[in-house]
């Protein structure tokens, strides 16, 4: 099919997965994901309708890259909304909740990896996966219920702040660890380069504000759209060129802006450049999935979904109950936390590129199916907690109290 | 009155006001400009949306409540913070007012009170930078600027309660 029919053909139904996701009130990504499998070679190539074929979207470079490009602003945007200073005026409270989210969900990840894969790094991988809350899905959910207006917000968006610095770190050994190979003086070696690269830009972000304040100055607003994604698109291509996680550039970029009185602007002007190609990513994540591949992975998902569930239940509920919140509003934060998302698919996409290398190709595509599957689950899963949160409530009164 | 604010990374900043009663306004400012109101019943009570706004209509609606579009001049006072300390009022002149027949200078409001009287509104129409011999009459608004303490000196050289 021509190349510019295909990417008509991708926006239109990411368009129209957005109107879908409206009429039922879910949120969006799941929805993005199922279009690009539907639309994918193994779905509507298989299909014919009344002797017609459907209209099949191969992978190309220009969706590859478009995925690219998703994953780098969504990073950069994490990195734009991320404050140092915020963090450490509420270090305490934001590190017991991380902490408390980490050990229970990083740990219980390991174990469940460990388990179902028999692999070091597979565990590493999966326990990523089933840690990174969706940041994404979890703070539009807020919005929605007008749960941003009630105090607990507050321990959940601490815990994203802080899963979402953990996730910098833990892309950046991910990454060297799965391009590194099976050698362990491969590993260590770009997990060294990785890391000094990771200084070098943290350096950047640290005393480059002024060059980043000017990079910045001018009147159009066609220039600073151009000039933010030059510098960002470039460090991060750099990035991947020596073998370093993009993603993890595009959100030390995002954190050099951030304190640049240009941040409001940059986040006006460039949220339509980050959800158009985020959402090419989502289609990609499905267009990439072979649903045949489901049938194989339905019971580690269910496994998965049955272990980690509870997990940020315990997890969101011991951070309420940190931040002093009641029984109630404690519970709330764990049935939000549920959602899984965007970060655990960049953490596929990461696995993917081990095939065959670090990982076998066997493992590295059932890890990435499990996580398709696992995050339409899940970010379904978790919505639906959240909307129905009310006899999980009246449980948690009844077996804890009511009071904080 | 307590407000309380406080970061919600990602999506903007939340103010919340203490109205009495144990009630809280809930101000949620979007990085989008947009602003949502909520009203929190009780300190345990889920907060409800009243409405939501767009960065200018918030802007319009907050004047309104701040008193720049119009003054209710049936209550005696109102006061506005200009600065800590520095407020500018709004004064009522009753029928027994000993301030009505004279003038800015024969009351000698600036001398006694440290108040400058920057406009006076009579029968609808505002007479700003009024000159030093406008003669005060009952039934005018007078728009005062001054410290707290003058504020209130000039209050009580308004209602004669010296």
């Amino acid at each position: 099919m021509a190349d510019l029919l295909a990417v008509g053909i991708l926006f239109a139904a990411v368009a129209l997965a957005g109107v879908a996701a409206t009429a039922s009130n879910k949120s969006v990504i799941p929805f993005y994901i199922v279009v690009g499998m539907v639309l994918s070679p193994s779905v509507a190539g298989e299909f014919t309708v009344g002797g017609y074929g459907l209209p099949v979207i191969e992978s190309s470079e220009f969706i590859d890259i478009g995925a690219e490009l998703g994953i780098v602003f969504l990073l950069f945007f994490l990195g734009l909304e991320f404050n140092l200073d915020r963090l450490l005026a509420s270090k305490e409270r934001i590190g017991a909740v991380g902490a408390i989210d980490l050990v229970i969900n990083f740990g219980a990840g390991l174990l469940l990896g460990f388990a179902l894969f028999r692999d070091p790094l597979a565990a590493f991988l999966v326990a990523g996966i089933v840690y990174i809350s969706s940041s994404a899905i979890i703070t539009k959910s807020l919005i929605d219920l007008g749960w941003i207006a009630n105090d607990e917000a507050d321990p959940m968006l601490g815990t994203l702040v802080f899963e979402d610095l953990f996730i910098a770190v833990y892309l950046t050994v991910a990454a060297a660890l799965v391009t590194g190979g099976s050698d362990v003086t491969a590993a260590v070696t770009s997990v060294g380069i990785a890391l000094a690269f990771i200084v070098g830009l943290l350096a950047l972000a640290h005393y480059g504000t002024p060059w980043f304040e000017r990079a910045l100055q001018t009147t159009s607003n066609e220039y600073t759209v151009l000039r933010a994604i030059g510098i960002t698109v470039l460090i991060s291509g750099v990035a991947l060129a020596i073998g370093v996680s993009e993603a993890v550039a595009a959100f030390f970029v995002g954190m050099a802006f951030a304190p640049t009185s240009h941040t409001h602007d940059l986040e006006n002007l460039l949220e339509p450049v980050r959800d158009t190609f985020a959402a090419v990513f989502f289609f990609w994540i499905g267009l990439e999935t072979d649903p045949r591949l489901f049938a194989g992975v339905a019971g580690l998902v269910a496994v998965a979904a049955v272990v980690t569930t509870p997990t940020k239940l315990i997890s969101g509920y011991l951070g309420g109950r940190a931040y002093d919140l009641n029984p109630r509003r404690s519970i709330r934060v764990g049935l939000g936390m549920v959602t899984r998302g965007e970060f655990s698919l960049i953490i596929a996409a990461v696995a993917v590129t081990g095939a065959g290398t670090s990982l076998s190709a066997e493992m590295a595509n059932t890890i990435y199916a499990f996580t398709v599957a696992y995050v339409l689950v899940m970010s379904i899963l978790g919505t639906v907690l959240m909307q129905y949160s009310a006899p999980f409530e009246r449980f948690a009164v009844e077996r804890f109290g009511d009071s904080a | 009155m307590d407000v309380k604010e406080s970061d919600l990374p990602g999506v903007g900043k939340k103010h919340e006001v203490d109205i009495g009663n144990g009630e809280q306004l809930v101000i949620v400012t979007h990085n989008t400009g947009n602003r949502e109101l909520y009203l929190k019943e009780s300190d345990d009570a889920d907060s409800e949306k009243l409405v939501e706004l767009s960065d200018r209509m918030a802007r319009m609606v907050g004047t309104i409540l701040e008193g720049a579009y119009f003054q209710p001049v049936s209550s005696d006072h109102v006061e506005t913070m200009l600065t800590e300390g520095t407020l500018l009022e709004w004064y009522a002149v009753e029928e027994d007012s000993p301030l009505v027949g004279e003038t800015l200078v024969s009351a000698n409001v600036g001398q006694r009170t440290g108040v400058t009287v920057i406009a006076i509104q009579r029968d609808g129409e505002v007479i700003s930078g009024p000159a030093p011999t406008t003669t005060i009459a009952a039934g005018d608004t007078l728009v005062v600027v001054g410290e707290r303490e003058s504020c209130e000196a000039f209050e009580d050289l308004l209602t004669g309660d010296l």
